[in-house]
This record gives C-alpha cells, sequence and structure tokens, in this order.
C-alpha cells in the first residue's frame, strides 16, 4: 500500500488541550489561535510537561489556561521578563508568551527591546486584536488612527504602534504574522517561530468581535490576506521585510517577515557556557549563604 | 488557504482515506460540542440545544466510518491525524455569537455543510486510487445531502423576533 502521509506524530493536538472551557466571547478570534497553538505544539513533539507558557493579563492571556503545558497567567504587561527568567532558570524547557496588543504593547512595551536584544529562546505570541478586550474596548496602541472607542469618543488622533517594524527594528531574529482565518498557515509559523533559535515573534491578527472594529473581521482575513511565501518573500532579507511589514494596519501579510540565517548565540546558552567557565572557581553554596550571615 | 498539512492526494490509498474521512467528521463533533458549550455559558439554550443536536448528527457519521475502516482494515494502525487537517467540516468559530438565533445557528451548519462539500470536490482531481475516488465522490454527494436536510429545517423555522443580535449588545463601558 502506498504512503500517502507522513510518520504519526508523538504527540496530538489533544494532548495540550486542558480540561478548561474558553469562556471567551464566542465568535473570538482566539478561539482559532488555541487550535492553531495544540497543533503547532503537536507538530514540535514536546511533551506537555517540557512546556512552560506565560501571559500577562487580558483576553488573549487566558491562553496557558487552555493548555496543559505548565501555565502562568502573570501579571499585566510583566509575562515577558517571568518568562525570560523562567528560562534562564530552567533553559530545558520550552517557553511561550502569550499576550495581548495592550498587554505587550502599552504596559508591556518597555520590556520587548530588552527581550529582543538579550536574545533569549522564547516565542512571543501577540494576539492583536487593536483593542482592550478584556476590560472592554478602550484604545489600544494597534488601534488605528480615528478609531472611536470608550476612551476616545471623536476618534483616536494617535498612529498606531506597528508591532511587526518594532520587532524587526530591535532586531529580533524571527517575525512572522498570522490570522485565525488561516488556522494551517498560523500553526506553520507558531511551529516555526517556536523551533528557531532565538527570540523569536509572532504577530496574530486575532478579531474582538465584541469590541473590535466590525463584525466580519475573520471573513475580511479571508478574503483578503497575502501570504508572504506566495509573493516569492525572501524571509532572510530583513529589509525586504521590513519593506512589507511598511503595510501594516492596510495589508494583511500571512507567513514569516523575517528569519535569521544564521542566529546568533542565544542569552541563555552564553550563560551555560560563563557558568561552566565559573564553576571551578565557585564558592560551595554554604559559603556563599554564610557571606549573608550577620555573624 | 490550505486545509490539510503532509497529505499526498494523488497516492492517498482507502485506509486513510477512511481515516482521513472520520477525523474529518471528528474535528466537526468537537467543534459543535465546543459550539453548544460556548451558547450554555452564554445562555443561548435554543442555540446550543441546536449544536449538540448537529454534534450528535456527526457522531452518527464518524461511527459508520470508522465501523467501514475496521471491516475492511481491522486494527491496521493510522497514519493520518488531526494535525494534518483543519476546520474541514468543522463550524467556524468566527460563525457563532453569544445572541445568535437558531436560524443563525442552522446557517452556521450550512456553511460547514458547504465547506465539507467544497473540500471533496476539491481534492478529487488529485485522487489516483480509484476506490477513494469513489469514497470521496459519494462524500462530496451526501454533504449535499446535508446541505438539503439542513434548508430544509431553516425554511421550516418560525421567523425571527423583530429584535436583532444588534438591539442586544451592550454598548462598551468605560471600566
Ligand atoms: C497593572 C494593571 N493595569 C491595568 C489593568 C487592567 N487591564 C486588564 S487587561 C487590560 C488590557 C487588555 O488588552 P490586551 O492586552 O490588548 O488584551 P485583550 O483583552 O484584548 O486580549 C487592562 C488595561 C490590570 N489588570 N493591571
Ligand atoms: S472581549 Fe473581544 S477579545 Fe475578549 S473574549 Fe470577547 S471577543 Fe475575544
Amino acid at each position: 500500500m502506498p504512503t500517502s502521509v507522513a510518520a504519526l506524530a508523538a504527540y496530538q493536538s489533544k494532548d495540550f488541550k486542558s480540561d478548561l472551557k474558553p469562556i471567551w466571547c464566542p465568535g473570538c478570534g482566539d478561539f482559532g489561535v488555541v487550535q492553531a497553538i495544540y497543533r503547532a505544539l503537536a507538530a514540535i513533539g514536546r511533551a506537555p510537561h517540557d512546556i512552560a507558557f506565560v501571559s500577562g493579563i487580558g483576553c488573549s492571556s487566558r491562553i496557558p489556561g487552555y493548555t496543559t503545558a505548565y501555565g502562568f497567567n502573570s501579571v499585566h504587561g510583566r509575562a515577558l521578563p517571568i518568562a525570560q527568567g523562567i528560562k534562564l532558570a530552567n533553559p530545558d524547557l520550552l517557553v511561550l508568551v502569550a499576550s495581548g496588543d495592550g498587554d505587550g504593547f502599552s504596559i508591556g512595551g518597555g520590556h520587548v527591546p530588552h527581550a529582543v536584544r538579550r536574545n533569549i529562546d522564547i516565542t512571543y505570541i501577540v494576539m492583536d486584536n487593536q483593542i482592550y478586550g478584556l476590560t472592554k474596548g478602550q484604545l489600544s496602541p494597534t488601534s488605528p488612527k480615528g478609531l472611536k472607542t470608550v476612551t476616545s469618543e471623536y476618534g483616536s488622533l494617535e498612529e498606531p504602534v506597528n508591532p511587526l517594524m518594532y520587532m524587526l527594528a530591535y532586531g529580533a531574529g524571527f517575525v512572522g504574522q498570522g490570522t485565525p482565518a488561516d488556522m494551517a498557515g498560523l500553526a506553520d509559523v507558531i511551529e516555526q517561530a517556536t523551533r528557531y533559535p532565538g527570540f523569536s515573534f509572532v504577530n496574530v491578527q486575532s478579531p474582538c468581535v465584541t469590541f473590535g472594529e466590525d463584525d466580519d473581521q475573520v471573513k475580511d482575513h479571508r478574503a483578503n490576506m497575502k501570504s508572504l511565501a506566495s509573493l516569492g518573500h525572501d524571509p532572510t532579507d530583513r529589509l525586504a521585510a521590513m519593506g512589507l511589514a511598511q503595510g501594516y494596519g492596510t495589508d494583511l501579510h500571512t507567513g514569516i517577515f523575517y528569519k535569521n540565517p544564521n542566529p546568533p548565540p542565544t542569552f541563555d546558552a552564553q550563560m551555560r557556557v560563563r557558568q561552566a567557565e565559573l564553576a571551578p572557581k565557585a564558592l560551595p553554596r554554604e559559603r556563599i549563604l554564610d557571606m549573608f550571615v550577620q555573624r | 488557504m490550505t486545509k490539510t498539512r503532509s497529505i499526498d492526494f494523488s497516492k492517498l490509498g482507502l485506509r486513510d482515506a477512511l481515516d482521513l474521512a472520520t477525523i474529518i467528521e471528528e474535528e466537526a463533533k468537537e467543534r459543535y460540542q465546543e459550539l453548544a458549550d460556548q451558547m450554555e455559558l452564554h445562555h443561548n439554550a435554543a442555540a446550543a440545544h441546536f449544536f449538540r443536536f448537529m454534534h450528535d448528527v456527526e457522531v452518527i457519521h464518524e461511527r459508520k466510518l470508522f465501523e467501514r475502516r475496521t471491516a475492511l482494515f481491522g486494527k491496521e494502525p493510522r497514519t493520518v491525524d488531526r494535525g494534518m487537517i483543519f476546520d474541514i467540516e468543522a463550524p467556524d468559530y468566527d460563525s457563532v455569537r453569544a445572541t445568535m438565533t437558531p436560524r443563525q445557528a442552522l446557517h452556521t451548519a450550512l456553511a460547514a455543510e458547504v465547506k465539507a462539500f467544497e473540500f471533496f470536490e476539491a481534492s478529487l482531481p488529485s485522487v489516483t486510487d480509484a476506490d477513494v475516488r469513489e469514497l470521496f465522490t459519494e462524500l462530496r454527494d451526501e454533504e449535499l445531502e446535508h446541505q438539503g436536510l439542513v434548508q430544509k429545517q431553516i425554511t421550516a423555522l418560525a421567523p425571527d423576533d423583530a429584535i436583532t443580535t444588534e438591539d442586544m449588545g451592550d454598548d462598551p463601558v468605560a471600566q
């Protein structure tokens, strides 16, 4: 019998699905995102107990609770520092971060450049719905100019943050984008981001159907998205990636904008080398503790 | 937009095709369950009831395909898994709303049946195995039948209330 498919993976999507039932609004884009995450994790083939999923606060930050990985639904805007700490404490864990555009680029925005330049091997997935969902529809840093919300009654006067340019400009080694309108494509970008050895970023255009701009966002995504691969984009070309990323807000490009073909050493790897170098000179733990004890 | 991953339809044999059809029903069954749960959580009993009914229908379809596969291939291991298919007959997440009417729920199911029909229709030209071709043709035609059944229910339904979901949505309130 001819074999028509690849060999079965060690883990199936259902192995990553927790017993908690999502309480998102029916129709929320995050339902599709979490499905794509299950599939990406199944494809990666690491056991749920080898994975730590960190988030801040927001509707999107509920994602870790819906997976069987170790989860930490932490503090608004502080998911990145916590995830970096986890990776440094236990470098063998696969560390993923789920965030919203408010959590990631507003209150947590100050952490982004440092996580990127430090290049710790974590994957940052931002559910970019261009609104604060959990707190009922306030303006977010990625809201389009002119958007009327409860905090911009007459329309926003500010240009939105461009998360793709932000990450590329700071030097992230992997930058991708997806939408739940193309779950297979999204699962693929998340899988590739997770496999990238270093800081990786996936911007997910995940519509908020309750407070978002209009009701048919996923349908619009289906009709208008353009895969970067179909445009012939070379994901090793950072300048070309920046050119395409400028279309954020008008074009919906999906796939990989940039993947560094020569990933530099990660912070966690360098730290292990440093620890190994210093180990012979290290004081025994008791001696270190002694230094803090008043005699 | 691709709906499958790592599947080469030109090499698909009957066993894998039956397994594929089974997991397509499994995915739809689970999605209806999820949608029913969502509706219950949001106190929409009518839509929840319909999605549970659709879940039970998909359970029967899945079981029939599985029995057929077992009769032909016994306990031969499966080589297709859920990571290879995406939303083929599963109703779209974005097609539901907390305050949807039974009519809208039926339209969600109708759209799912149309999607499944289109999947088999689009796959058929790449299929080379005669048995698989026959199976996919049968399944495609069944999807058309299902569409007819759902359509009938839509026609039989009493008109929706004059109040629409838009009338029921809260205006956002600053926190
Ligand atoms: C320190 C702090 N400030 C403010 C809040 C209130 N708050 C909770 S979630 C949120 C924003 C949510 O928006 P986003 O991060 O975009 O996630 P979404 O809900 O849209 O997925 C805010 C302002 C908080 N919980 N903690
Ligand atoms: S408020 Fe928006 S982001 Fe939050 S669950 Fe509802 S639809 Fe999703």
